[in-house]
């Protein structure tokens, strides 16, 4: 597959963010220099009559200074036959160094994701906190996720974990909330957005919140 | 208000309901006590349409409407409402929306307009202070780490808010200490009217203290096999269930 490939590098003391929704299959590879910040969202939220969207995004940063911080938030709600494939690698070549993972996918019908994740400590690099969690909703038999964790750590003085789970809507709740009143279609629309929930927050714009919501609303239904 | 005839519930093939009888009037409180295992919950359970649960015979009738064809979500908007043993807790699923919800669902049913967001908070101060609700909970995500007291006084809260005719208290009394099920009581018993009735489901003997039954029924085996007066929650504390095995 050719992918289009980005590379820069943040500058000492430098933040950036970088949002991609719904953007084509990229490769992304970022260099942070000292004491530089970074925000990654990747999120899928394709159109449910979108049939043939298929995405491959990869994000490698690399920490080669001391006091970086990463934060990659990944989020995909997908129907039909859609794919998202999202494949993160963080290396942190040098200590000090913070990063964190979180990615949530939500997959109905027969749609396909992946989450592929390294998270590499270089045996110099002491001193890093680095965690990873990757939760999984299907909401049908047919959908099918793939999580592969990989984790190599060689410094012994780091704080790392990190978290897999696939599983359903939690039927308890579900039937909590239609005892109360609430319609099944409402009751799952009300789980889902919870479950995103903690994504959404980490967006920087309170606009776009909305407007990602109304979308996720929407596409539920 | 509510008449159950000869039902029979199962649960992944088991019988547990076996020709259960009764009939409850508008503005009467009933209490079904029983050794562990007799089926108080499923009752509930079966009666509020939690899937897990097979009605194999018999039918149950709820304001001239026939209460197993409807959905979990259309029993409760017809008016009945069941206070959880355990509350569930639903994590990012704040308090204020989940009964903003369940309120405008319900009046949807009924023909009623939506409440604004003014009345509909204004309701909400109202019910909080009817049942000593702490403001500092409606903040928060539902039941998400609440105390097994301030779960229960969720329930209550939420039965005022959705104001219903049949309210199924389900072992509202486990895990109470004594002040917290005086201030359950008290909510219940101020959200009673003469169109409302309640069914009170208990091992002990102490709520019925406070939630004062016009008949105490025992549920042994699936079935009701005695019927009496509050006296008969009292000789059940003392003597125990040992008079079912004569």
């Amino acid at each position: 597959m050719l992918n289009n490939s980005i590379q820069y590098t943040i500058p000492a003391g430098e933040k950036r963010e970088l949002l991609l929704i719904n953007e084509p299959s990229i490769n992304y590879h970022i260099v942070q220099e000292e004491g530089s910040s970074l925000l990654v969202h990747v999120i899928a939220l394709p159109n449910p009559k979108e049939q043939d969207y298929a995405q491959h995004t990869t994000i490698t940063v690399e920490h080669n200074a001391a006091n970086c911080r990463t934060e990659i938030y990944g989020l995909a709600l997908l129907h039909g036959n859609q794919q998202h494939h999202l494949t993160t690698s963080v290396l942190h070549n040098v200590g000090e160094g913070y990063s964190s993972q979180l990615i949530k996918f939500v997959l109905d019908d027969a749609s396909k994701a992946s989450f592929k994740g390294e998270l590499k400590i270089l045996p110099d690099a002491q001193h890093v906190e680095a965690y990873q969690t990757n939760r999984n909703i299907l909401l049908s038999r047919q959908a099918d996720m793939v999580t592969e964790p990989q984790l190599e750590i060689y410094a012994d003085d780091v704080k790392a974990s990190h978290g897999a789970t696939t599983g359903q809507l939690d039927e308890s709740a579900l039937f909590y909330m239609q005892q109360r009143c609430i319609g099944r279609e409402s009751a799952r629309k009300l789980l889902l957005c919870a479950f995103f929930d903690d994504v959404m927050r980490t967006l920087p714009d309170e606009q776009m919140q909305e407007n990602l919501l109304d979308k996720i609303n929407e596409y539920i239904g | 208000m509510l008449e159950i005839k000869n039902l029979h519930a199962t649960i992944a093939g088991k019988e547990i309901l076996k020709g259960l009888n009764l009939t409850i009037n508008e503005g009467e409180v009933h209490a079904i006590m029983g050794p562990n295992g007799a089926g108080k919950s499923t009752l509930s359970n079966v009666l509020t349409g939690h899937p897990a649960y097979t009605v194999t015979a018999g039918e149950v009738i709820f304001r001239g409407k026939n209460l197993l064809e409807m959905s979990p979500e259309e029993r409760a908007r017809e008016g009945v409402f069941l206070s959880f043993q355990y509350p569930v807790e639903i994590p990012g699923v704040s308090m204020v929306n989940f009964m903003r919800t369940a309120v405008n669902e319900k009046r949807q049913h009924e023909g009623k307009p939506a409440l604004s967001a003014t009345e509909f908070l204004k309701l909400m101060r109202e019910k909080k202070s009817l049942v000593g609700m702490d403001n500092k909970l409606t903040k928060r995500s539902v039941n998400e780490g609440f105390s097994g007291g301030e779960k229960k006084r969720n329930e209550i809260f939420q039965m005022a808010m959705l104001e219903p005719c049949l309210s199924i208290l389900d072992e509202t009394d486990s895990g109470l200490d004594i002040d917290a099920l005086r201030i359950v009581a008290e909510g219940v018993n101020a959200l009673k009217t003469p169109h409302t009735a309640s069914i009170v489901i208990t091992h002990y003997q102490r709520l019925l203290d406070y939630i004062v039954p016009d008949f105490v029924h025992v549920l042994a085996d699936g079935k009701i096999v005695r019927t009496g007066g509050k006296e008969l929650a009292l000789e059940l504390e003392e003597k125990g269930y040992a008079f079912l095995n004569e």
